[in-house]
């Protein structure tokens, strides 16, 4: 990464601490485990912490477990160079001993690729269900632990039947498991149940967040994802093409905000509670296009094709985190996708999809 | 609102079958500027087994890739120029890049019905260029609807914007079509189409079932031109459909005059179906194999038909055709102890 | 004089790997001190662990730290991986045999180049298809030096094809393709790949088609025959079922590959053909290494 990218993350980090440093209080001298830590919410956390120590003394560490480091290694030297932040390559469903001064662990060990989840269901399903219940074993054993926060998905509510604008916690619909499609959200519930379980029986300390969407930094424009493909073609100047009729809502989380959101959680979300992270903000992918198309100052069409009726909601409520951890959104819908293109164009052509 | 119906026009690909890969640069010129005129909204062109195809083993193309589709991207404008690509034959680097250098609009990526899983990464990085993706399953007579539905649904994750079914072998009946189509419509996000062959004469009756169980692309070939007994007839579709009040975009006039022209200066006879086209079709085997099987049944005194029969047996897939050789091989070994036993 | 065993790693623990293991320990040149990969729970760790083998899920950090116990190493991970793996082992300096299609070091084929692919510290196997075809398309190459086309088809099982090789067709596709150039000094080749879904499942076979213009069919047949032959020592299950054929314009032969079913079954030919090729290179390796060793 150029000087050029790691400003613009910098700036990102100071928006991000401008408004929540005292919320993090408790986070300083602590050192802090995060497995699958090499993927798009892991290297947000490690940013932001290399940011808090540099410039908020929190003394904080960073430990970063993923089956593959080499490739973050090569592409963000400047977090692994730095003395706060150590690695350890292992798969975490053989993980063992884990370093004995960890306070905090945040598991966020799973592809959301849902390309991979379809070609290779098995290898998913073993990663998120086995590696949750290893990850959580060997954390018994640790006598400094403070809590693990598991990062499950939005998707685990499964269909939205009801249509409610705003998924909170409890609103459960449900799917058919026995489809290619399920694997991810099915893993997914499995390994809540399995914090649940451990919670239960061992008296581990587990707070869940379910995520839902997010655009910016760190993130692939290759990703399989509606405004992930529009960004790209807008880009490109290239036509946005939707292949339904536009109408679906979806909601984009800033990750400026996301880490914030994910390290209060960790500190102060209560234990067996699940809190949604996510933008309230829902916005129809019509809107999201053309949106896009405006900031990005081009005149590309947007194609829509009708091709299906589905106009579900996938936008969380978010009051919980509002009003028992005191987190708020800074970005909103405008914000997000402003802030997300200036970054994107601040790459060069070929890493945008990397 | 009358319904939309999206007609894929797959004349200068699988036709390609039909005369052995032999298009030339005159014949790819009119024909696009026909279909242009016509209004249809996209072309494929290329060797009959797609990008990268060429070869021995399925044919030799008169012109490379790269000639044919620069010849038709000169020669359209608002029509799409598509190509079809087979993982296995076509790679990225070699293939892919360069036809999208030349321009290609809409990508069909396909594989054998229950192998979707191989078109992942064509997929994504054709989606990455910003190329209209559309996922094709091919002789899908040979699967269920339950994994039909399966491997859609990878093509859908992967980025596909629409699945078609192939009936590579002219192998459905109406029943079929009906079950299978109307199964994904339900279950997935992105439109289903149909590719129709015309093998046991059920061309037009499969793509009209096709549509009325929710599909909405139709692959169809001037004068059903395609390999063995041919696809469905274009102009037929066209007429049909505007008869059924589908809307297709495509100027009935205009495409009879394609017709004409496709017939006078690129088929070399009306696809009709021979006895062989049955026979295939009725073993559930590739369309494109008819050349390869009449040519090596008459160089080993064979009957055709035993071919296809035993060809059907061993479950063959698009691309397998150094087996009609070994097929011919075999057969003629029991024939001659056969015969020598007869005689002794 | 009993023959002390070369001792060797094996890296990647997936159906290769493990099919290796097992080859490796029916060898009486060699023997494995170590089976290193990232999942102690997969399904060749635990076939490993119960042959009483020494594991770890380390990978390629394992195999940094102790060079001391093994003399030459089966890279059985990706080509993505072994662009890694390589710098590590030429640090090292250990033999690598590398069976992904990284196409790092030379390429391969014993039956044509074992003896000057023993001098090399990183040898490469190209793939299943390539040392099926390879052989036959070189063998070609000697009776008629300038070849202008060779095509190769190869049909496998699908259930023998597993999610690396699913993702990874064009890279087959490209190395075959090189190695058949390189071996045969034809003008232009080309590969594809055909995965059949029967059931039961299909046994790998592999169709060469050449070009040649008035082809000396005796001479053919005989180079083949011969290669053929050579080839069996190595690979049990390799049969020409298909004798070379002048047939329009084209020489045409086919050959199927049955496994030896160590770890996956029968069908899967394409893998047993690439270990038996890897396994020869390691135990004609064994016999020079330990000859330098007790020189010295």
């Amino acid at each position: 990464m150029d000087k050029k990218q790691i400003g613009f993350l910098k700036k990102d980090c100071a928006d991000a601490a401008s408004w929540s440093l005292r919320l993090l209080d408790e986070l300083k001298n602590q050192k802090l485990l995060i497995a699958g830590g090499t993927g798009f919410m892991g290297s947000w956390i490690a940013e932001f912490i290399a940011f808090l120590n540099d410039n908020h003394q929190f003394n904080t560490s960073v430990v970063i477990l993923s089956r593959n480091t080499d490739s973050f290694k090569d592409e963000k030297k400047h977090l692994a160079t730095r003395s706060d932040i150590q690695f350890i390559s292992r798969d975490i469903r053989n993980i063992n001993e884990l370093p004995p001064d960890i306070s905090y662990i945040i598991h966020a060990a799973a592809s959301p690729d849902n390309r991979n989840h379809v070609s290779n269901p098995i290898e998913t399903i073993a990663t998120i269900t086995k590696g949750t219940d290893n990850l959580i074993d060997s954390a018994f054993k640790l006598l400094n632990l403070k809590k693990i926060l598991y990062l499950s998905s939005g998707q685990v509510y499964g269909k939205n039947p009801i249509q409610k604008e705003l998924i909170s916690e409890s609103d459960f619909g449900s799917f058919d498991c026995n489809k290619i499609t399920a694997i991810y959200p099915e893993a997914k519930r499995l390994a809540e149940a399995t914090c649940c379980a451990y919670s239960s029986q061992y008296k581990i300390p587990i707070v869940i967040a379910r995520p839902f969407s997010f655009i910016g930094p760190y993130q692939s424009l290759s990703k399989p994802w509606a405004i992930n493909n529009f960004i790209n073609d807008a880009l490109n100047n290239k036509t946005i093409r939707i292949i339904g009729n536009g109408e679906p809502i979806r909601s984009y989380m800033y990750p400026a905000d996301l880490v914030v959101w994910i390290l209060k959680i960790l500190i102060s979300g209560k234990i067996n509670t699940a809190y949604n992270i996510g933008s309230p903000f829902g916005i129809s992918l019509k809107d999201v296009a053309e949106k896009i198309v405006h900031i990005a100052q081009t005149n590309v069409n947007i194609d829509i094709k009708f091709n299906n009726n589905d106009s579900s909601h996938y936008v969380p409520n978010i009051t919980l985190c509002e009003n028992d951890l005191g987190l708020k959104i800074n970005y909103d819908v405008e914000d997000t996708i402003r802030r997300s293109i200036a970054w994107f164009k601040l790459l060069p052509e070929a890493s945008i999809l990397e | 609102m009358r319904k939309k119906i999206y007609i894929h026009d797959v004349s200068l690909r699988d036709g390609s079958h039909a005369i052995s890969h032999k298009l030339d640069k005159a014949q790819i010129i009119a024909y696009c500027q026909a279909a242009e005129a016509a209004g249809v909204p996209s072309v494929e062109v290329g060797h009959g087994n797609g990008l990268g195809a060429s070869s021995i083993q399925i044919g030799l193309s008169r012109l490379e890739d790269v000639e044919m589709l620069s010849i038709a991207r000169e020669n359209l404008i608002k029509t799409k120029l598509a190509i079809h690509v087979m993982p296995g034959f076509a790679t990225i680097n070699k293939d892919l890049k360069r036809a999208f250098d030349i321009g290609v609009d809409l990508v069909r990526e396909a594989c054998h019905c229950t192998e979707a899983d191989i078109t992942e990464r064509h997929i994504a990085f054709a989606r990455e260029r910003g190329k209209e993706v559309i996922g094709a399953l091919m002789m899908t007579h040979m699967a269920s609807k339950e994994i039909l539905l399966e491997e859609a649904l990878k093509m859908q994750s992967y980025g596909a914007e629409g699945v078609v079914l192939y009936d590579s072998a002219g192998a459905y009946l109406p029943h079929d079509v009906n079950e299978k189509i109307s199964f994904l419509v339900a279950n997935l996000n992105i439109p289903v189409g149909f590719h129709a062959h015309n093998n046991l004469g059920m061309a037009i009756a499969n793509s009209l079932t096709a549509v009325e169980s929710g599909a909405r692309i139709i692959d169809g070939a001037i004068r059903g031109f395609g390999a063995g007994a041919g696809n469905a007839q274009l102009e037929v579709l066209v007429a049909v459909l505007q008869k059924m009040e589908y809307e297709t975009g495509i100027s009935l006039y205009k495409i009879l005059d394609a017709a004409e022209l496709a017939q006078d200066k690129i088929l070399e006879e009306i696809p009709s179906i021979k006895n062989l086209s049955i026979i295939s079709g009725l073993s559930g085997v590739f369309s494109g194999f008819a050349k390869h099987v009449s040519r090596l049944a008459k160089e080993y005194e064979l009957d055709p038909r035993d071919i296809f029969i035993e060809l059907g047996k061993r479950k063959v897939v698009a691309g397998q055709e150094d087996l009609i050789v070994e097929v011919a091989i075999d057969l003629k070994k029991i024939n001659s102890t056969n015969n020598s036993k007869a005689n002794g | 004089m009993k023959r002390k065993k070369l001792d060797i790693a094996i890296l990647g623990t997936g159906n290769i790997g493990t099919d290796l293991l097992i080859k490796v320990m029916r060898s009486e040149f060699l023997q494995c001190s170590l089976f290193v990969g990232r999942n102690l729970q997969s399904k060749g760790m635990s076939k490993a662990i119960n042959l009483g083998v020494t594991v770890s899920d380390q990978s390629i950090d394992i195999l940094k730290e102790n060079p001391d116990l093994y003399d030459l190493v089966f890279d059985a991970t990706s080509a993505m991986q072994h662009f890694r793996h390589a710098k590590v082992f030429k640090e090292l300096g250990k033999t690598v045999i590398d069976l992904t299609p990284a196409k790092v070091g030379i390429l391969c084929v014993p039956s044509v180049n074992l003896a000057e692919c023993l001098k090399e510290k990183n040898i490469n196997t190209i793939t299943c298809g390539g040392q099926a075809s390879i052989p036959l398309a070189y063998a070609l190459g000697t009776v008629h030096p300038d070849i202008d086309y060779i095509e190769v088809v190869s049909a496998i099982a699908s259930k023998s094809a597993g999610p690396g090789t699913r993702v990874n067709l064009d890279e087959y596709i490209e190395t075959t393709e090189k190695g058949i150039q390189m071996f045969s000094k034809c003008k232009k080749s080309k590969v594809m790949l055909i995965l059949n879904p029967a059931d039961p499942c299909i046994d790998m076979q592999t169709t060469i088609q050449a070009t040649i213009k008035d082809p000396d069919m005796k001479s053919i047949i005989q180079a083949v025959n011969k290669m053929v032959a050579t080839i069996q020592r190595y690979v049990p299950g390799y049969k020409l079922i298909v004798p070379p054929t002048f047939e329009g314009n084209r020489v045409i032969m086919t050959v199927r590959i049955k496994g030896l079913g160590d770890y996956l079954p029968s069908y899967a030919g394409n893998l047993d053909i690439i270990n038996c090729a890897a396994i020869t290179i390691a135990e004609e390796y064994s016999k020079i290494f330990t000859l330098t060793k007790s020189e010295k």
